[in-house]
């Protein structure tokens, strides 16, 4: 299942840099990695991840650039910036302080306290 | 929705022909056309999108399932998730950029209006931006002078002028009473001398200062040293000099080993010993001097009849005086009251009662008192002439937004739906405007900075060589910023709001048949009259102007009604001592007599109309009683030789002119003018008659000569006397050589034939007699010549605009004006009907400027000559000119609907 779209607007930009922090990537590559890495649960369509990508690298989190993968074909790839980066970190920093505070509140964590 | 379903149909094809299938492609189409992207970034997202689908198809999704997940996505810069990032403003330059780009591309798209709007903005920044740097290079240039608040000027003050400068001995008498109120007192005068420097004789500038002048201002001297109280103590006995900045890198390469070299002035050898520093003009705005010397050598470089530093005749000292602490200018006024009190016993002749002193602090002066009474309003009648212009440059330009606007509504409308916000568009609108206003700025900076260097090289018939610093400074160029924006958004505001406003774009939705849109055009109506209005005005002072100098051309000086050549000569005072100087004088006019064309020669020592003629006399005859409270019978006071008044034009009414008889020597004579004669003796024949001038000297009176004009062209008839050269010489002369042919070459044969005489005598200043005249004339015609050409300038920009809305309500009611001649109507009668509601609102526009003008015209008539205020001819001749330019405006576009055959009228409902 999907994530409710609030909560989607704080996670896209993290996950996306998360994923482009591991290796390069262009958009269906992506769209592709976001569906397998999280089970589905960040995948996002299109009309999400385009406009995300294109808004990240506007504020130059991201860079991009038009390269020939392997097979022949001319894709845009997406990297992230060393302002990507940082900004990386401090969200990184800023979720570990929610996870650990909703994990108090008995929210997160023990998977027996689920029903 | 027009261009949008144009880009998308296009783009829709394009990602075919890349061989998606329909639903792929149609999803592409869809969100690439809604989105606001310039094209570069279109076709860059469109690339990408297409390897999307192309990988999509590859890993064996549907295009179907494909296209479904791009939704209504919105591929618009602008972030779809908020993202808090450190150091962003509301309005990031992400969304700025864009905004520029379209609006770049926008201007691009309709060259014509961005020309028109660039040019006309271009002259009204321009014209505005050049009459504030004018007026910031005259009237508020930042005083050189150390605690300048402490400093004030004094002045001496009678009844005939209200602010006079001082005599030396003068200065002397005010210095020493004073000494508890002014901790400093220094005076400055102007002066010309004659520098040799390797062989060549040239005329050079300078300012004698007293001891305590340098030291009173506190300026550092860029080399040497400046002149100090030690340089000022014995007459004649200080022959060192300070040279200006400008003056050591013209004459001396701005070499520092001039320190201690001597130059020759007026024949003596004087010692360089300092530079001033670059920032320093002199004392006196506008007149730049090469040199500074001490006060006490006066009477060599400015030779005269009486020594100067003792008598109480030559009043060109300009005084300034620095306040001890805790002294005011009150306590300084009361100290120089006492002074005058003191002159007025010890000196009666000179000091007459109600003579004082004023005292103005340094900050309030400009250039004089009197003349700075004149600049303030000079200077406002500019900055409301220029910043007129400028708003109807401004109005134009909303009224034609105004009439784009009309044409963007559809966009508009679709990015309302879309979801842009009011404010994003009034942004977008306005960045347009602004962009306009910038490019209007920056022509507007080539205009003012031409107009300025049109203002500092122009060859204006000056009494002197004036030199104003007329750069466009950081404050000049800040300005002109300012005004650019400000005219962005005063042209762009209204319009923008008005095209933005939800209501009014969501409900008109297609009204190309026209009717619509009232409140549009009931505010291009009001600009059109605005326009008008100022327009009207600006025409009305124009036509004041004009006729101000048609009254002044009409006006005969008296003399030099005859082409002829003028040319001032200063002899050399060491070559040319007492009695050689009248020999030369003479041997030069006979040398002039022999230039070709010439048919006589004359010599002056005060030439009528020089606006530096301050040469007056009291005189007396027996058994007539000089007015109340007066010496004697105010004169101006002229030596000529016996050439003078023929070769001026001056008619001789009675007696006879001057002869070499009346050499020194023999028995004194004098020529009066008929004014004078009248005032004396009217009734009663002057020849005969006994002068005495400043109660001792006798003359007979042996001619009368016609009144000329002395001092300035409008004023009432003055009393003159003439002296003969031989008994009355002078140190400087203007030579008058009347001429059957070109005025122009013989001026440049003068200078050749006093050169070939000697080398060593200047000609001082050298003009025809024509551009002579043209001095007292100067003022009136830049006026006439500025408003003149402003107002020839709003007229056509009122104009066009008329134009434009006569133009576009014909525009919308073409198809009206189809049916009715379809039906029948006459087409006469149709032109008609649209001329005359623009010609409407030139009735409304013109009575209302005309109004103003009538206002206006009351506060302006102190600068008019020869013309009232509400001049009849002026009120009614523009009035006329304004409609005529008015009626083909309206009547030029109204004319081409009635010649629209009626069938395609009807068509053009497009």
């Amino acid at each position: 299942m999907r994530i409710e779209r609030e909560l989607m607007r704080g996670a896209g930009p993290v996950t996306v840099l998360r994923l482009l922090k591991q290796r390069e990537m262009y958009g269906y590559e992506l769209v592709e990695a976001l569906s397998r890495r999280t089970d589905g649960v960040l995948a996002m369509g299109q009309s999400t991840l385009y406009p995300l990508l294109y808004s990240l690298e506007a504020k130059g989190l991201l860079k991009s650039q038009w390269r020939e993968a392997t097979s022949g074909r001319r894709r845009k790839y997406y990297a992230v910036t060393p302002r990507g980066a940082e900004f990386l970190r401090a969200q990184q920093s800023q979720w570990r302080r929610l996870v650990t505070a909703m994990t108090g509140l008995g929210l997160l964590g023990a998977r027996h306290s689920e029903v | 929705m027009g261009a949008t379903r144009i880009d998308a149909l296009e783009i829709e094809h394009r990602a075919r022909m890349r061989g998606l299938p329909l639903d792929a492609a149609a999803a592409i189409a869809r969100v690439l056309a809604a989105a606001r992207l310039d094209d570069a970034r279109r076709n860059e997202v469109f690339e990408e999108l297409v390897t999307h689908f192309e990988d999509g198809l590859g890993a064996g999704h549907s295009a179907e399932e494909l296209a479904r997940e791009f939704g209504l996505a919105d591929f618009s810069p602008s972030p779809p998730t908020p993202i808090p990032l450190p150091r962003r403003g509301n309005r990031p330059m992400s969304r700025v950029l864009p905004d520029i780009r379209y609006a770049i591309r926008r201007l691009i798209a309709s060259p014509g209006f961005t020309l028109i709007a660039v040019l006309s903005l271009a002259l009204g920044i321009g014209a505005t931006t050049a009459v504030f740097s004018l007026v910031n290079a005259v009237i508020f240039r930042r005083s050189p002078i150390r605690a300048v608040e402490e400093v004030t000027d004094v002045y001496e003050s009678s009844a005939d002028f209200g602010f006079n400068a001082f005599s030396y001995p003068d200065f002397r008498d005010f210095e020493r009473g004073t000494t508890q109120v002014f901790s400093q007192l220094a005076a400055t005068r102007f002066t010309f001398s004659q520098v040799m420097k390797d062989g060549v004789a040239s005329r050079a500038q300078g300012e004698l200062v007293t001891g305590n002048y340098f030291p009173l201002i506190g300026i550092r001297p860029a080399l040497g040293r400046l002149l100090g109280p030690e340089d000022d103590v014995s007459p004649g006995g200080h022959p060192v000099v300070v040279l200006s900045d400008g003056y050591w890198r013209r004459a001396f390469g701005g070499a520092p080993s001039v320190l201690g070299r001597p130059i020759e002035m007026n024949g003596r050898a004087y010692t360089i010993v300092g530079v001033v520093s670059a920032e320093y003009h002199g004392n006196l705005r506008g007149l730049s001097p090469d040199f500074y010397a001490p006060m006490m050598m006066v009477n060599h470089l400015n030779p005269a009849d009486d020594d100067q530093l003792q008598s109480r005749g030559y009043h060109s000292l300009f005084v300034k005086g620095r306040l001890r602490p805790g002294a005011t200018v009150a306590a300084g006024a009361a100290a120089a009251a006492g002074v005058a009190a003191e002159l007025r016993k010890i000196v009666p002749d000179q000091w007459k009662s109600g003579d004082t002193f004023k005292l103005i602090p340094t900050r309030q002066v400009i250039l004089f008192p009197t003349v700075d009474q004149l600049l303030y309003p000079i200077a406002g009648l500019l900055f409301t002439v220029v910043g007129l212009v400028l708003l109807v440059v401004c109005a134009n330009l909303a009224s034609f937004l105004l009439a784009r606007a009309v044409d963007r509504r559809k966009e508009i409308a679709v990015r309302l739906a879309l979801g842009a916000t009011r404010g994003s568009l009034v942004a977008q609108l306005l960045t347009e405007t602004l962009l306009l206003g910038a490019l209007g700025g920056a022509g507007g900076l080539g205009v003012a900075a031409l107009v300025a260097r049109i203002l500092t090289t122009a060859d204006l018939p000056l009494p002197f060589p004036i030199t104003l610093e007329l750069g466009l400074d950081a404050r000049a160029l800040l300005f002109a910023t300012a005004v650019s924006v400000a005219a962005g958004i005063l042209f762009g505001l209204m319009p923008a709001l008005r095209a933005s406003n939800p209501h009014l774009a969501t409900t008109l939705r297609d009204e190309s048949a026209g009717g619509g849109g009232r409140g549009r055009l009931a505010l291009r109506h009001a600009l059109v009259v605005a326009q008008v209005a100022v327009s009207m005005v600006l025409l009305v002072g124009a036509g004041l102007f004009l006729r101000s100098l048609e009254s002044v051309r009409a006006v005969d000086p008296g003399f030099g009604r005859e082409p002829a050549g003028l040319m001032e000569v200063s002899f050399p005072p060491t070559r040319y001592a007492e009695g050689r100087l009248l020999l030369a004088e003479r041997q030069l006019a006979a040398r002039l007599r022999e230039l070709p064309g010439v048919t006589a020669v004359g010599m002056i020592d005060n030439l009528p109309l020089t606006l530096v003629n301050t040469q007056n006399t009291d005189v007396n005859t027996p058994g007539v009683q000089p007015p109340a409270g007066r010496e004697g019978f105010d004169a101006d006071l002229a030596v000529v030789d016996s050439g003078f008044f023929a070769a001026a034009g001056i008619r001789l009414l009675r007696g006879r002119d001057f002869t070499p008889a009346d050499a020194d020597g023999a028995p004194r004579v004098i020529i009066v003018n008929e004014a004078l004669a009248k005032r004396l003796w009217p009734g009663q024949e002057p020849l005969g008659k006994h002068i005495t001038r400043n109660r001792d000297r006798d003359y007979q009176v042996v001619g009368v000569v016609a009144t000329t004009k002395i001092r300035s062209i409008g004023e009432d008839p003055r009393s003159g006397i003439y002296l003969p050269l031989a008994q009355a010489r002078s140190s400087s002369v203007w030579y008058l050589a009347r001429t059957s042919g070109d005025a122009d070459r013989l001026t440049t044969a003068m200078v050749r034939a006093t050169q070939s005489m000697d080398p060593e005598i200047i000609s001082v200043d050298v003009r025809t007699m024509a551009r002579h005249l043209d001095v007292v004339r100067l003022p009136i015609r830049l006026a006439a010549l500025v408003i003149g050409a402003l107002a020839a300038l709003a007229m056509v920009l009122a104009g066009i605009g008329l134009y434009g809305t006569v133009q576009y309500s014909v525009a919308q009611r073409t198809r009206e004006v189809g049916i009715r001649l379809a039906l029948g109507a006459d087409a006469g009668a149709m032109v008609r009907m649209l001329t005359g509601g623009g010609l409407r609102l030139v009735v409304w526009g013109g009575a209302v400027g005309l109004l103003v003008a009538v206002l206006l015209a009351r506060l302006v008539g102190g600068l008019l000559f020869g013309v009232p205020a509400l001049d009849p001819l002026t009120f009614f001749g523009v009035p006329l000119l304004l409609f005529a330019v008015a009626g083909i405006a309206a009547w030029l576009p109204a004319r081409r609907v009635s010649r629209v055959a009626a069938t395609e009228a009807l068509r053009a409902d497009g």
